[in-house]
């Protein structure tokens, strides 16, 4: 666990400075985006001294560290709202959003993986692969266009943008992530589904499960009680390193299904040379990224018990 | 009382909610088996002729396409959209009318001494703010110095010496130098009037925006929308109709129009010449609404005329020479804009005819290549641009064009901040640019007078670096004399000397930003100014905005 926890703080120093060194060599002076063109230089000049902005790279990442200790991620140069109040109102949508996400690619995966191993190499195998391959080949940004098309404007039962909350309203809010959650989800449902396949064809061909037949077990109850766990290690490991490109993809999907999550806000302050937000957004991640996958570690003792006894 | 949009939700609630339920599994097993285009086209709105009696009641969502800095006009820059959102809730003290003149709003009388550099500004009586302060001189006093004092305004408002209040509504605005275009400043941020308490706590202000506006805040969540209900109490009897507007904040064009072609959304802003073309065809379902005037900006090549090759002045003219408008418009607007020889369009009254701007002739581009490479050897620069497909498939027409006459163009792109701190700086030799929509030509007197251009390196206002002595005598003159003769002919040598000088490859007045609506939404561009003269009806670019305190919706 205290293994685990300083591989977390390394992983945040490394990700944070080199975060804070690329943004710094980003071209663009964040004083010009908050004062707009009609400021004078005079007027840039004091923004950029009360933002420290003058200081040393090193000297202001020292600063920004020791705040983050304190628990202060900063101000946002932009709208003057600390970062942490930004970050805590975007992320309950972006969370919700990616969990919707993994039970779409999870819930389509599953059957579709364990068809495809029950019927290798036989017709229905090769157009689940052939689909497989065809939503992992397709842009989320052109899945999405596409799902806003046939759902929204042509048969009108989804919404095409927009977010509720679950605080004001479950089935809208169900209603507003479901396009953007499946958009996500497909391109992922793809992956999944191929792991498990692979993983379930080598299953099924172990000396447990051959002697689990000659037991008289039914093909159903060996499938599900006997081969899936063992086969579900490379998909679990998938789900938790998937993580990074799901986040990757969130920011594609916020902005075209205009959800107010925090990849958006991350690209948002980037143009607008917010440092200290995507910053902020930046530890958010890592932490979260860190955490899912020590979570992935957990859940692999409760799929495979010979891993706890190991 | 009928929402608009609530009832739309209620209508489609039930359904909603029975599909989610039922069809969830096979809804995602079809949605990632791709589309199935079964269903009928997008219905069809009322169909009603526009006009009619305003009715009062009713829910708007109004599509935009970005969220605002904050909300407070003394703090935070404002875009379009800022425009758009705390326009309903903070008032500015002067508007502009339809013929492009300024009419008092906050203001009831704006009123110069004989030499312009004094402004008495009588201010309305009978208003008050949503709080219950009511609006008087001293309020509006702490709203301007508070703007003078504001690092958004250094340069604008730095005519302005003192403000003074000389009885309990009258405020007396002190300039440096005769300033006849001044009340048009104060129809934009700087005029907007907010409480005593906003100035105070401007950050709260940046949130929670008060004013004496048709509207009343009432949420905004970041990124996504900001909801304002009526103000029972507004000081224009009658007004507003709307009981509610909800303005969401989709940032991608094409999932805009869609929502708005699905019923998400009621009325939406774009700059899509498609978006024009399509929902303009469809007369009976929507009304498409585009800026025109003064109110255009204009989309141009601007040369940095402080670095080679482009402070050779036959380079500039050969590039004009080379660049074919009409190739451009045809290409990138659908034909729908109008080719530009200057800042102002013909349907301004301060434009000017001339024949002075380099007219498209590649035999004339390439023979004044020819005579400066005699000189000086290659002609060949760079130009910046934003990563956007459009404008670059703009700038490799233009790039193409050019090469024709004998320039080698290289393309590099940059994303917006890094752009515009660019032409701040003067690090560029040639960008592509999109400005000038000021309702007086005033507005653009700061980007172009020689007094604004400083060195390469150092912030600069006059980004094109253009030093002309008679130049900036004419913005001077059309800037110090009353007389509308007098203005006219300023601003006629200014349009001549930008065709001579050619700071700018003009191309076309970028009237492609409109806002669309249902046809059920009525009054977009419609709005009575207070002394019942009829306002400008979309002003601001990229997206044009309007007001919102006379929109109603039709129930037909």
């Amino acid at each position: 666990m205290i293994l685990r926890l300083v591989r977390l703080l390394l992983v945040l120093l490394v990700v944070t400075f080199l975060s804070y060194l690329l943004l710094n060599l980003l071209p663009g002076d964040p004083t010009t985006q908050i004062l707009g063109l009609s400021a004078s230089e005079e007027a840039r000049e004091q923004l950029r001294r009360e933002l420290s902005l003058d200081d040393p790279l090193f000297t202001r990442y020292l600063a920004w560290l020791g705040e983050l200790v304190a628990g202060d991620l900063g101000t946002s140069y932009t709208t003057s709202v600390p970062v942490t109040e930004a970050l805590a109102e975007r992320l309950p949508v972006t969370l919700e959003l990616l969990v919707a996400a993994q039970l779409v690619a999870l819930g389509l995966a599953l059957p579709i993986g364990v068809a495809a191993a029950r019927r290798a190499g036989r017709p229905l195998d090769q157009v689940l692969t052939a689909l497989s391959f065809g939503l992992l080949s397709t842009p989320v940004f052109v899945l999405g266009v596409l799902l806003i098309l046939v759902f929204a404007v042509k048969w009108q039962v989804l919404p095409a943008t927009g977010w509720t909350p679950i605080s004001l309203d479950l089935g809208w809010n169900l209603t507003s992530v479901l396009l953007p959650a499946v958009t996500l989800g497909c391109a992922q449902t793809a992956v999944y589904a191929r792991l498990l396949r692979t993983d379930l064809i080598a299953t099924l061909q172990e000396d447990y499960i051959t002697l689990a037949r000659a037991r008289g077990l039914s093909p159903r109850r060996i499938l599900w009680r006997h081969a899936l766990r063992p086969s579900a290690i490379s998909l679990v490991t998938a789900v938790g390193l998937n993580l990074g490109a799901l986040i990757g993809g969130a920011v594609i999907i916020e902005t075209l299904f205009g959800l107010p999550g925090v990849g958006r806000l991350i690209v948002d302050s980037i143009f607008a040379r917010d440092y200290l937000t995507v910053q902020g957004g930046v530890v958010l991640i890592s932490v979260g990224y860190v955490l899912v996958n020590f979570a992935v570690d957990l859940v692999y003792v409760a799929v495979d018990p010979r891993i706890r006894r190991a | 009382m009928k929402l608009l949009s609530g009832g739309y939700r209620e209508e489609k609630r039930v359904k909603r909610l029975k599909i989610l339920t039922v069809v969830f599994a096979s809804l995602v097993l079809a949605a990632c088996s791709g589309p199935r285009p079964t269903g009928e086209a997008a219905s069809p709105g009322t169909g009603a002729a526009p006009g009619g009696s305003p009715v009062s009641g009713g829910r708007l969502v109004y599509a935009l396409s970005a969220d605002a800095a904050g909300f407070n006009p003394v703090t935070d820059q404002f875009a379009s959209q800022s425009y758009s959102m705390t326009g309903t809730i903070i008032e500015a003290l002067v508007g502009v009318d339809a013929e492009g003149n300024w009419k008092p709003v906050l203001a009831e009388s704006l009123t110069p001494n004989a030499d312009a550099d004094e402004w008495t500004v009588k201010v309305r009586p009978g208003v008050a703010f949503s709080t219950g302060e009511p609006l008087d001189a001293e309020v509006v006093k702490a709203n301007l110095e508070a703007q003078k004092a504001s690092p958004l305004n250094t340069a604008v408002f730095a005519p302005v010496t003192s403000v003074e209040v000389t009885d309990p509504m009258t405020v007396k605005v002190t300039l440096r130098g005769p300033w006849v275009a001044f009340p048009y400043y104060l129809a934009a941020q700087i005029g907007m009037i907010v409480p005593k308490a906003s100035l105070a706590d401007p950050k709260a202000a940046s949130r929670k925006p008060v004013g004496t506006g048709a509207f009343l805040f009432k949420e905004y969540v970041p990124g996504s929308r900001m909801v304002v209900t009526k103000n029972p109490n507004y000081w224009r009897k009658g007004l507003p109709y709307l009981d509610e507007i909800e303005f969401r904040i989709l940032p991608d064009s094409q999932t805009r129009a869609q929502t708005l072609e699905a019923g998400g959304v009621d009325a939406m802003g774009t700059t899509r010449d498609e978006d024009i073309v399509k929902f303009g065809a469809l007369k009976d379902a929507y009304t498409v609404g585009r800026a025109s005037g003064m109110a255009v900006p204009e989309y141009m090549f601007m040369l940095n005329t402080a670095v080679p090759p482009l402070d050779d002045l036959r380079v500039r003219r050969a590039l004009a020479h080379a660049t074919d408008r009409k190739t451009v418009i045809s290409t990138l607007r659908s034909g729908l804009t109008e080719e530009a020889d200057g800042p102002w369009s013909k349907e301004s009254k301060w434009y000017a005819p001339g024949d002075g701007y380099p007219a498209y002739d590649l035999a004339k581009a390439a023979a004044l290549v020819k005579e400066v490479e005699a000189e000086k050897g290659p002609v060949s620069f760079e130009i910046i641009s934003p990563p956007d497909p459009n404008t670059m498939q703009g700038i490799e027409l233009a790039q193409d064009m050019w090469r024709k006459a004998g320039v080698e163009v290289t393309i590099k792109q940059v994303d917006q901040a890094d752009l515009i701190n660019r032409a701040v700086t003067g690090d560029y030799q040639a960008t592509v640019w999109t400005q000038f929509s000021a309702p007086d030509p005033d507005g653009e007197y700061i980007w172009m007078h020689q007094n604004y251009a400083q060195p390469v390196g150092a912030v600069s206002l006059n980004f094109s670096r253009i030093k002309d002595a008679e130049l900036s005598n004419a913005f001077d003159t059309g800037r110090s004399n009353p007389q509308e003769d007098v203005r006219r002919q300023a601003y006629a040598t200014v349009q001549q000397r930008l065709r001579e000088l050619v700071p700018f490859i003009f191309i076309d007045h970028l009237n492609t930003g409109a806002v669309i609506a249902k046809t059920k939404v009525r009054g977009i561009g419609q709005h009575v100014l207070p002394d019942g003269d009829k306002g400008l009806p979309l002003t601001g670019s990229p997206v044009p905005y309007h007001p919102f305190s006379q929109l109603w919706l039709s129930q037909s």
